[in-house]
C-alpha cells in the first residue's frame, strides 16, 4: 500500500485517480497555500497601522491601484473555491455523505460562478482607481 | 499497511473544520465591510480613518477581530503542517517544523493584535 516514493508518489496518485474528488482536493491544497501566502503579505501591509495612522494611510494607498485591484479578483477566486469546497468537505465529512461529493461539488462550481460574477462586477470600478481621491 | 500514511492527528483534523466554518462568516462579512462595499467612487481610497471609523465605534467589531485574528492564523498554519504532516518527515523534522509554525502563528497574532489595538484607537 505504502509507496516509497514521496513526492513521486503524489504524482503517481494524480495521474492514476483522474476523479474530480482528486482534482478538488488539489485545488484545495494550492488555494490554501495561495491564501496563507496572501495572509502573510495582508499583515505586513496592515501592520503599518503600528507605526501610526499616516504610515498605514500611505501603504494602503500603495496597494490601491488597477494592478491590486486585479489581483483581488485572483484572491476572492482563491477564497471562494476554498470556502464553498472546504464546507463541503465538512459536510461530507461530518455527516457521511460521501456518496454525494459528486453532486455538492457541481453544487460548489455553480455557486462559485454566481460569486465570481459578482465579485468582478463589484471590482470594476476599482479599475478606474487613479480617478478617486483619498476618503476619510 | 506497514507504515503512518501521515503524520496527522484527529484533533487538527477537527479543529480545522470548526475554525473553517467559523471562517466562513468572518470572511464574508470582513470582504463585504472592507473590500467590496467600501464604495471607493463615493467614499475615497479606504485610509486609516476611513477603517477606524468603520470599526472604533463598536464592540461587536472589536470582538470579531480579536476571534478573527487567531482563528485565521492556525487555520492557515494548520493547514500548511496537514500538508507537511502526508510527507510523513521524521520524528525530528516534524517537531522542528511544528515549532517553526508555532512560533511564526504565535508572532502574527502578535503582529495582528497590536495592528487591531492602532486601528482601533489604540491605548
Amino acid at each position: 500500500m505504502t509507496s516509497k516514493k514521496q513526492l513521486g508518489g503524489v504524482v503517481e496518485d494524480a495521474e492514476l485517480n483522474k476523479n474530480v474528488g482528486n482534482f478538488s482536493y488539489w485545488v484545495h491544497r494550492i488555494t490554501g497555500v495561495g491564501l496563507a501566502v496572501y495572509l502573510l503579505m495582508h499583515t505586513f501591509v496592515l501592520s503599518s497601522a503600528i507605526s501610526g495612522p499616516e504610515s498605514f494611510s500611505s501603504r494602503m494607498q500603495d496597494v490601491q491601484s488597477p494592478l491590486f485591484a486585479i489581483l483581488e479578483i485572483l484572491l476572492l477566486a482563491g477564497v471562494f473555491y476554498h470556502m464553498l469546497n472546504g464546507l463541503r468537505v465538512t459536510l461530507v465529512d461530518f455527516f457521511g455523505w460521501t456518496r454525494h461529493h459528486k453532486l455538492f461539488l457541481i453544487v460548489v462550481a455553480v455557486l462559485f460562478v454566481i460569486l465570481m460574477i459578482v465579485a468582478i462586477v463589484l471590482q470594476i470600478p476599482k479599475f478606474d482607481i487613479g480617478n478617486y481621491g483619498v476618503g476619510g | 499497511m506497514d507504515a503512518k500514511l501521515s503524520n496527522q492527528s484527529v484533533l487538527t483534523w477537527f479543529l480545522q473544520r470548526i475554525t473553517g466554518l467559523f471562517l466562513g462568516f468572518f470572511l464574508i462579512t470582513h470582504i463585504n465591510v472592507h473590500h467590496l462595499l467600501h464604495d471607493i467612487t463615493t467614499k475615497g481610497l479606504i485610509s486609516f480613518e476611513s477603517v477606524s471609523e468603520n470599526l472604533a465605534s463598536s464592540t461587536f467589531w472589536k470582538l470579531y477581530y480579536f476571534l478573527f485574528v487567531p482563528m485565521v492564523v492556525y487555520h492557515a498554519l494548520n493547514g500548511l503542517w496537514q500538508i507537511i504532516a502526508d510527507f510523513r518527515l521524521s520524528g525530528g523534522a516534524a517537531l522542528t517544523i511544528k515549532i517553526l509554525l508555532w512560533v511564526l502563528g504565535i508572532v502574527l497574532v502578535v503582529i495582528g493584535a497590536m495592528t487591531l489595538n492602532n486601528l482601533f484607537g489604540g491605548a
